[in-house]
C-alpha cells in the first residue's frame, strides 16, 4: 500500500512534468473549449435577435442562453481534456516504447491507472478555473462564492464516474492505439445526447439516450445551483442518480481494461503500430 | 561535366552543425543549460568513383548519417558543396534524387498498413515510373529478395530482415547508378546480413556497376565488402584508402589479443597495448614485432588474473582505428 | 522549386499525386471503423446546431433570421451551412496533417528523397481529401433530406460548384500553410484547431454577417469561406447575398492566389528550416 502511494505520486509527478514541456497545450485547453461557444451566441442571435428566448425558458429552465452554454462548456471541457489527456498519454507511452515496461512491471495496474486519472483531473481543474475567470470577466457570468461549494461535490461525482470511463479508454487505446479518434467520437455522441449545448427536452429519442449519461445529471444539478438558483433539496435526485451511474461506470470501466490487458498480452500487440 | 564519368559524388568541405536547445525549466521558464552546438560533420572532403563501393566506418554517432542525409538532400549542410553524378543538390535537388537510392536505418521507414508490394508501387510513382514499369520492376526484385511469396502481406507481418530487403528494393526501385546505404545490415542476424552483404557486392557493385556508398560499424562488413573506406570519427574523416593500404599504416605488427578474467598489467609488454573489458572478461590486445618473444613474459605478468584464451593475429580495421584517433571503435553505443 | 515545367515532368507529378491519393485511400480503408467514424462524425458534429437553434425558436422558422437573410427556416440554414464547411476541416486536418502523418509513419524521410518537389504530396493529398469530402457531401445531403427534409433547388449545382472550386483553390494554400506548421510545431494539432475555430467563428455559417460585431465583419471579408458559403446558400435556398455574383467570384480568385502564395512560401521556408535543423525524422 505505501508501495502504491509512492507509485502514484511518481506518475502524477511524471505526467505533469510532461505537461509542462507542452505550454500551448495548456493554454489551449485553458482557452479554447470557451471561444467554442461563440459561434452558438452569435446563431442565437441571429435567430431571436437578442440574448433571451422564451421558448429557451420553457425546455432548460432559463431563458438566458448564454450562461447556459458556457456552463455546458465548462463542464464538459472537465470531462473531454481529461479523457483526450488520458487517451494521449498511453498512446504517447506506447509509442515511446515505455508502456511495455509499465505493464510489464510488477506494480498494480490500479495504482497506475489512479496516477494517471488523478494527474488529469489537476491539470482539467486548472483549466477549468481559468474558464471561470474568462467567462465571468470576459462573457459577464456570475458565480456566487456560496454555490462554488455545491458545484465543486457536484463536480466530485463527476470525476468518479470519469474515472470509470478513463479506465476503460486507457484499456482500448492498449488495442487500438489511435485513441484520439475514439474520444472525438464520445466526444460528438456526448454533445449530442447530454444537455450541453442545448435542453435535450427537445426530442424524445435524444432526451432518453441522455438519462444513461452521467454528464447529464452532472449539467442538471450544475445548471440547478448556478444559474437557477435551487435549492439543494430539489437537486438531490440527480446526486443519487449520478452517484449510481458512478458505481456503474467504475466497475465497467475497470473490467473493461482487465480484459484488454490481457488480451493485449496474449495477442503481443503492445508495442506495435 | 566533365567529373561525370570520374566522380559519381564529389562533396567538397561539408560542415553540419546541429543546435541543441538549452533546457527550460518548466519548459517556459528561462533557461537552464546552455545552447550547445554539436558539430555532427565538421568538413569534410570525399570523392567516390562511378562504380567504386565506398565505405563509411565509424563508431556509433561519428557523424556517418548525418554525412549520408547531407548527401541525399535530406539535411542542409551549414556550409560546403556536393554534386551527385555532375548535380549540385542545392541548384538542381530533383536531378540528384533521380540519380539516387537511399535507405536510412530505423524500423519504420515503410507503410505498415500496406503489403510490400503497395508500399514499393507508391514509391516507383514518386520516382516517375508508369504502372507497367513499375510492376516490372517490382516483379523483378521481388525474386531476387526472394520476397513473392510474401509480398501481398502487409509490412507488419514482415521480420526485420525482410522489411530491410523491402527497404533496399525501395531504393532500387528506379535503377539509379548510385547508392547511398545507410547502416544497411544494422541489427539483422547473420543469415540476412550475409544475404544483403553478398548482394550489395556481387549484384550491385560488381554486376551492375553502380555506385555504392555504405556506411557500417562492423568493421569485418567494410575489410570485406568496400573498395576504398574513410574512417570516420567526430565529424572528420581520418584516412582514407583500400582496407590493405589502411592496415598497412600501422606499424606491421603481429597482434597477441589476451583475454583475461579481471585485471592484467602488461604495460611496457610489446609495442603497444589495448585494453577492453566487459562483464570482469577483459581483452587485451598487444602489439609487437614478433609475438613468440614475449609470450612468457605475459604469462608471467598475468599472475592477478586467469587467462582464457590467446589469439595471434593481424593488425584489423579496428587497431587502425585505434590507432588513428585514440578511441575504440565498437565501444559503449552512445544509444541513438 | 521549378517553375519551367516540362510534359514529361507534369506527368511525372500527375502520377506521384495519383499516387499518393491511391495510397491514401488503401491506408484509410485498413481501419474500416475509422473510415465509417468519419463518414458519420461531420453529421453529428451538425446536430447540436440545429438542435439548438430550434430549441431556441421552439421550431424552425425565425422571423429575426428571415429579415436578416431572406431565409426564415433556420435549420436548413444552418445545415447548409455546416456541410459545406466540411471543405474547411478537410483542408486542415486532412491536407495539413499528411505530412505530420507521414513523419509519425516513419516515411517523410523516403517521400523527400524521391525526385519530387514537396507541393507534390500536399497536392496529392488535397486530391485525395476533396475526392473524399466529396462523397461525405453526398451522403449527408442524402442523410439531412430524410432526417429534416431539406429541400435544394437543383438548378442551382453549377454555380455553387464553381463556388465550392474557387474556395478549394484557397484552401489548398491554408493546407499548404498548415503542413507548413504541423512540421515545425510539437502541437501543430493546436495551430489547426485554433485557425480553425477561428475561422469558423468569422465565417457566416449558422448566422449572416450582420450580426458580428464590425472588426470581425471586417475580418470576415478577407475568409474564401465567407463568399462560398454565402453563395452556395444563395443558389440552393435562395440566401439574399451582401455581395455581388462576380464580385464574389473576383474575390474569391484573388483571395486564393493570397492564399496559395503565402502557403507556398511558408512552406518553403519551413523545408528549410528543417532540414537546416534536421528535424524531419522527429516526431
Ligand atoms: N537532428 C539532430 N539534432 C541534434 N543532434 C543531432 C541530430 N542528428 C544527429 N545529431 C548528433 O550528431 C552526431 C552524429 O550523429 P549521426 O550522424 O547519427 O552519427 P552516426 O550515424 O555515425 O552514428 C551525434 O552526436 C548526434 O547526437
Ligand atoms: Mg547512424
Amino acid at each position: 500500500m505505501g508501495n502504491d502511494l509512492f507509485l502514484i505520486k511518481e506518475e502524477i509527478k511524471k505526467n505533469i512534468k510532461i505537461l509542462l514541456c507542452y505550454p500551448v497545450e495548456i493554454m489551449f485547453w485553458a482557452i479554447f473549449p470557451v471561444l467554442w461557444v461563440i459561434p452558438f451566441i452569435f446563431q442565437g442571435q441571429a435567430l431571436v435577435g437578442g440574448v433571451t428566448s422564451a421558448q429557451f425558458k420553457e425546455l432548460a429552465g432559463t431563458e438566458q442562453f448564454v450562461p447556459f452554454i458556457l456552463t455546458g462548456a465548462i463542464i464538459s471541457t472537465y470531462l473531454f481534456s481529461s479523457l483526450y489527456g488520458m487517451g494521449g498519454n498511453i498512446r504517447m507511452e506506447s509509442y515511446w516504447g515505455t508502456l511495455e515496461y509499465i505493464l510489464g512491471s510488477p506494480a498494480r495496474k490500479i495504482s497506475i491507472l489512479m496516477g494517471k486519472a488523478l494527474s488529469e483531473s489537476i491539470s482539467s481543474t486548472f483549466f477549468v478555473t481559468t474558464q471561470v475567470i474568462i467567462c465571468v470577466f470576459g462573457f459577464g457570468l456570475t458565480l456566487t462564492m456560496g454555490k462554488i461549494l455545491p458545484i465543486l461535490l457536484v463536480m466530485l461525482l463527476l470525476v468518479v464516474g470519469l474515472y470509470g470511463m478513463a479506465i476503460a479508454l486507457a484499456g482500448v487505446t492498449l488495442q487500438i492505439k489511435e485513441s484520439r479518434s475514439l474520444v472525438h467520437t464520445i466526444e460528438y455522441l456526448f454533445y449530442l445526447f447530454s444537455p450541453i449545448r442545448y435542453p435535450v427536452g427537445i426530442n424524445p429519442v435524444i432526451a432518453t439516450v441522455s438519462l444513461v449519461i452521467p454528464l447529464t445529471y452532472a449539467l442538471l444539478a450544475i445548471r440547478g445551483i448556478w444559474l437557477l438558483n435551487q435549492p439543494m433539496s430539489s437537486l438531490w435526485k440527480y446526486v443519487g442518480l449520478l452517484a449510481l451511474l458512478d458505481v456503474i461506470f467504475v466497475t465497467v470501466g475497470y473490467l473493461i481494461f482487465h480484459h484488454m490487458e490481457k488480451k493485449v498480452r496474449r495477442s503481443g500487440s503492445v508495442a506495435q503500430y | 561535366m566533365g567529373l561525370k564519368s570520374e566522380r559519381a559524388i564529389l562533396a567538397q568541405d561539408i560542415v553540419k552543425t546541429f543546435k541543441k536547445k538549452g533546457r527550460r525549466k518548466y519548459g517556459i521558464g528561462p533557461k537552464i543549460t546552455r545552447d550547445e552546438y554539436i558539430h555532427a560533420v565538421n568538413g569534410v572532403d570525399l570523392a567516390v568513383h562511378e562504380g567504386e563501393l565506398f565505405g563509411l566506418l565509424g563508431p556509433n554517432g561519428a557523424g556517418k548519417t548525418t554525412l549520408v542525409k547531407c548527401l541525399s538532400t535530406l539535411l542542409l549542410p551549414n556550409s560546403g558543396n556536393v554534386s551527385i553524378n555532375g548535380h549540385d543538390i542545392v541548384e538542381d535537388p530533383i536531378a540528384a534524387r533521380e540519380c539516387l537510392g537511399i535507405t536510412t536505418g530505423g524500423e519504420r521507414t515503410l507503410y505498415w498498413k500496406l503489403s510490400g508490394r503497395d508500399n514499393l508501387k507508391y514509391f516507383a510513382a514518386l520516382y516517375g515510373l508508369s504502372s507497367e514499369e513499375a510492376d516490372k520492376r517490382i516483379d523483378y526484385l521481388m525474386k531476387i529478395m526472394g520476397l513473392e511469396e510474401r509480398q501481398h502481406e502487409r509490412i507488419e507481418k514482415y521480420s526485420t530482415g525482410m522489411r530491410q530487403k523491402v527497404s533496399i528494393s525501395r531504393a532500387l526501385i528506379h535503377d539509379p547508378p548510385v547508392l547511398l546505404l545507410d547502416e544497411p545490415t544494422l541489427g539483422l542476424d547473420p543469415s540476412f546480413s550475409r544475404f544483403i552483404r553478398s548482394f550489395i557486392k556481387k549484384d550491385l557493385n560488381q554486376k551492375q556497376g553502380k555506385t555504392i556508398v555504405l556506411t557500417t560499424h562492423y568493421m569485418d562488413e567494410a575489410d570485406q565488402l568496400c573498395d576504398r573506406i574513410a574512417i570516420m570519427n567526430e565529424g572528420k574523416i581520418v584516412a582514407v584508402d583500400t582496407p590493405e593500404a589502411l592496415k598497412r599504416k600501422i606499424p606491421q605488427d603481429e597482434v597477441l589479443e589476451v583475454k583475461c578474467l579481471g585485471h592484467a598489467d602488461f604495460s611496457g609488454i610489446g609495442q603497444r597495448v589495448y585494453a577492453d573489458s566487459a562483464e570482469g572478461v577483459t581483452i587485451y590486445r598487444i602489439h609487437a614485432e614478433n609475438v613468440e618473444d614475449i609470450m612468457s613474459e605475459v604469462i608471467q605478468a598475468s599472475h592477478s588474473a586467469r587467462i582464457l584464451s590467446m589469439n595471434v593475429s593481424k593488425p584489423t580495421l579496428e587497431d587502425v582505428f585505434i590507432h588513428l584517433t585514440g578511441a575504440r571503435l565498437t565501444g559503449e553505443d552512445d544509444g541513438q | 522549386m521549378d517553375l519551367l515545367l516540362s510534359t514529361d515532368r507534369i506527368v511525372r507529378y500527375l502520377r506521384a499525386m495519383n499516387a499518393e491519393n491511391m495510397k491514401e485511400w488503401k491506408i484509410e480503408l485498413t481501419y474500416r471503423v475509422d473510415f465509417v467514424r468519419g463518414m458519420l462524425e461531420p453529421l453529428i458534429f451538425v446536430f447540436p446546431y440545429v438542435l439548438f437553434a430550434m430549441a431556441l425558436v421552439g421550431g424552425r422558422t425565425s422571423s429575426v433570421l428571415e429579415g436578416l437573410t431572406g431565409v426564415s427556416d433556420g435549420v436548413t440554414y444552418t445545415i447548409i451551412g455546416y456541410i459545406f464547411m466540411g471543405f474547411l476541416n478537410t483542408a486542415v486536418w486532412g491536407m495539413g496533417f499528411a505530412l505530420r502523418k507521414e513523419q509519425w509513419y516513419g516515411t517523410l524521410e523516403s517521400i523527400f528523397v524521391a525526385p519530387v518537389p514537396r507541393w507534390v504530396y500536399v497536392l496529392g493529398m488535397a486530391l485525395h481529401s476533396t475526392v473524399h469530402q466529396g462523397i461525405i457531401l453526398f451522403f449527408q445531403i442524402a442523410v439531412v433530406y430524410v432526417l429534416f427534409g431539406v429541400i435544394l433547388h437543383v438548378q442551382g449545382v453549377l454555380p455553387v460548384l464553381v463556388f465550392i472550386g474557387l474556395m478549394l483553390f484557397s484552401l489548398v494554400g491554408l493546407g499548404l500553410m498548415v503542413s507548413g506548421l504541423a512540421l515545425i510545431f510539437k502541437e501543430g494539432w493546436i495551430v489547426s484547431e485554433v485557425l480553425y475555430s477561428l475561422i469558423t467563428i468569422v465565417t457566416p455559417i449558422a448566422y449572416p454577417l450582420a450580426v458580428l460585431p464590425p472588426l470581425l465583419q471586417k475580418i470576415s471579408l478577407t475568409m474564401p469561406t465567407t463568399y462560398a458559403i454565402t453563395g452556395i446558400r444563395h443558389f440552393l435556398i435562395d440566401e439574399t447575398m451582401g455581395v455581388g455574383l462576380w464580385d464574389s467570384y473576383s474575390r474569391l480568385i484573388l483571395i486564393g492566389v493570397c492564399w496559395i502564395v503565402s502557403g507556398l512560401l511558408m512552406f518553403q521556408v519551413v523545408d528549410k528550416k528543417v532540414r537546416r535543423e534536421g528535424t524531419l525524422a522527429e516526431y
